[in-house]
């Protein structure tokens, strides 16, 4: 077969479909808002679908119609800021341990061998399933509340800022010694900084949890939040108001991961990838 | 270990540094047997002496030099520079890795700042030393980048100017060179040998590299693996005055035979 034309080695890849392949900006946008998109017309056309004399499932219209009106009677912005609080302290509190607690447990043989057993079985209690007991012990105002996001939240915050801690090369750490590096100077000018990156995407991974925690918190016993208020719109059936909440929710996770993203670039541009 | 240890009347020029039956054993675990890493490690570094350690991989030559950086304790043996016993890491004995040894988040010049930060050097004197540095390792241009902006060859640099900032007493070299391309490698040995010549150091390598060791070190002691001794420690007849043409010498190919043949016969 002397005449056919040679055929051509090895098999052309999409893009799109290549395994670890690469996409431009603007196709990465555009699937991005394709995306979003989907959702959307979904959500729409179930609603329309689904609309009889009893709302369950709110167009995206009613939806922003409630918020509004959330908006506008200012319950939003006090459930907002009450539950924005408890966020903000209990996972506050639960970095903090879980930054002191990591790094010891991340740099040192002896403190990783005497948490890793605790952590490691703790860790595996449902922190939800104590919400009885610190309602018992702590009452039914604030503390009950924050010590949920924190228990809920500190055993990830810790094991996984280990990892990151333990992930500092140890070459780095020998040639900071031969520079004359204390150990002191070694974990503040070394294990912190080479961390702060990862320390940044664990919060920002956990911080997921801590808004679990505070709905199973406000569910309970609170008079103001906004996983509260959504159980107050169900009493009332008011389902477009629900809606407005859980989007609420949503563009709070949104923006929290914006911005942590953002603060790790910022302040970490050598871990760019 | 006190001051009192130190053998008395060994004769001989006074060694910088000096090993004797310096022996690394690590424990088994869960019945398996230990190994024996270094057994009676006796070696020797003159004052302003390249040394190079070769041996195949496993012969325990890391580990030694971790001993003498202080960053390891021996189980049996001493180590000693200028007579005193070493105990711990220290800025006199500047050490130089393999890789990833750089801080990614400090600039170039950060990075060599580092050791004289630690030393509390006053800062006009660290800024002097830095660019003093940065012209020796021809990086003057590469003050402000980022490691990740450099190339492996640019980064072991940074690495050596680093670990001379604080005028170490010595250098310790764990396979500097071992994660660079040939040409790269050729260009870093010859600028080790003008830094080495500059600025007088002692300087103690590790290698698997025979002709590396042969190019750059006054003598060489190669070592057997598992446990690692000292097979043989050949000295190289080239002067201080060393240069491309050295490798084309009858003597540094019989030089490399010899040590090559020594590592095949002792690799098991």
């Amino acid at each position: 077969m002397s005449d056919t034309a040679p055929t051509a080695r090895g098999r052309r890849q999409s893009p799109l479909f290549q395994l670890r392949g690469e996409l431009d900006g603007r196709t990465r946008l555009m699937l991005g808002v394709a995306g979003v998109a989907t959702l959307l017309i979904g959500w729409e056309a179930a609603a329309r679908v689904l609309a009889g004399d009893s709302i369950l499932l709110p167009t995206i219209g009613q939806t922003l119609t409630a918020l509004q009106e959330l908006a506008r009677s200012g319950e939003l912005w006090g459930d907002l800021g009450a539950s924005l609080r408890r966020v903000g302290i209990g996972y506050a509190v639960s970095l903090a341990l879980g930054v002191v607690l990591g790094v010891a447990m991340g740099s040192l043989a002896s403190a990783e061998a005497s948490l890793e057993p605790v952590f490691g079985m703790v860790r595996y209690i449902p922190a939800s399933a104590l919400t009885p007991l610190f309602l018992l012990w702590l009452g039914i105002d604030e503390s009950p509340k924050l010590a949920l996001i924190v228990v809920g939240t500190v055993f990830y915050n810790v094991l996984m800022v280990a990892d990151v801690a333990r992930s500092v090369p140890t070459p780095l750490i020998n040639a900071s010694y031969t520079l004359g590096a204390g150990r002191l100077t070694v974990l503040r000018r070394v294990i912190l900084p080479h961390s702060w990156p990862g320390i940044i995407d664990v919060a920002r991974i956990n911080l997921a949890a801590a808004w679990l925690m505070l709905v199973v918190a406000e569910l309970l016993a609170a008079d103001q939040g906004l996983a509260f208020r959504i159980v107050r719109a169900q009493r009332f059936r008011q389902v477009d108001r629900m809606f407005a909440l859980l989007l609420v929710f949503g563009l709070i996770g949104v923006a929290s991961d914006l911005a942590l993203r953002a603060l790790k670039s910022w302040t970490s541009p050598w871990a760019r990838a | 270990m006190g001051p009192g240890v130190r053998a008395v009347g060994d004769g001989g020029a006074a060694a910088k540094l000096r090993c004797v039956g310096v022996t690394k054993r690590f424990p088994g675990r869960r019945r398996q047997p230990g190994t024996v890493a270094l057994d009676g490690i006796d070696l020797e570094v003159g004052e302003n002496e390249l040394v190079c350690i070769v041996g195949a991989s496993g012969c325990g030559k890391s580990t030694l030099l971790n001993i003498v950086g202080g960053l390891e304790e021996a189980t049996e043996g001493t180590v000693e520079v200028d007579g005193a016993p070493v105990i711990g890491p220290g800025p006199d004995r500047g050490m130089v890795f393999q890789a990833y040894s750089l801080f990614p988040w400090k600039t170039v010049a950060e990075n060599i700042r580092f050791g004289l930060e630690c030393a509390g050097t006053p800062r006009p004197l660290r800024a002097e030393r830095v660019q003093e540095l940065l012209g020796i390792v021809g990086l003057t241009e590469f003050a402000d980048t980022l490691p990740r902006d450099l190339s492996g060859g640019m980064r072991q640099r940074v690495a050596i100017a680093r670990a001379l900032a604080p005028e170490p007493d010595m250098l310790l070299l764990d396979e500097p060179f071992g994660a660079l391309d040939a040409q790269t490698k050729q260009v870093l040995q010859d600028f080790l040998l003008t830094v080495w010549q500059r600025t007088g150091a002692t300087i103690l390598m590790v290698t698997h590299d025979v002709d590396e060791a042969v190019y750059l070190s006054s003598r060489v002691y190669v070592f057997s693996s598992r446990p690692g001794r000292v097979a043989e420690e050949i000295e190289v007849p080239f002067g201080a005055q060393r240069g491309p043409l050295v490798r084309r010498d009858p003597r540094f190919l019989d030089l490399r035979d010899e040590i090559q043949d020594h590592l095949r016969t002792n690799v098991r």
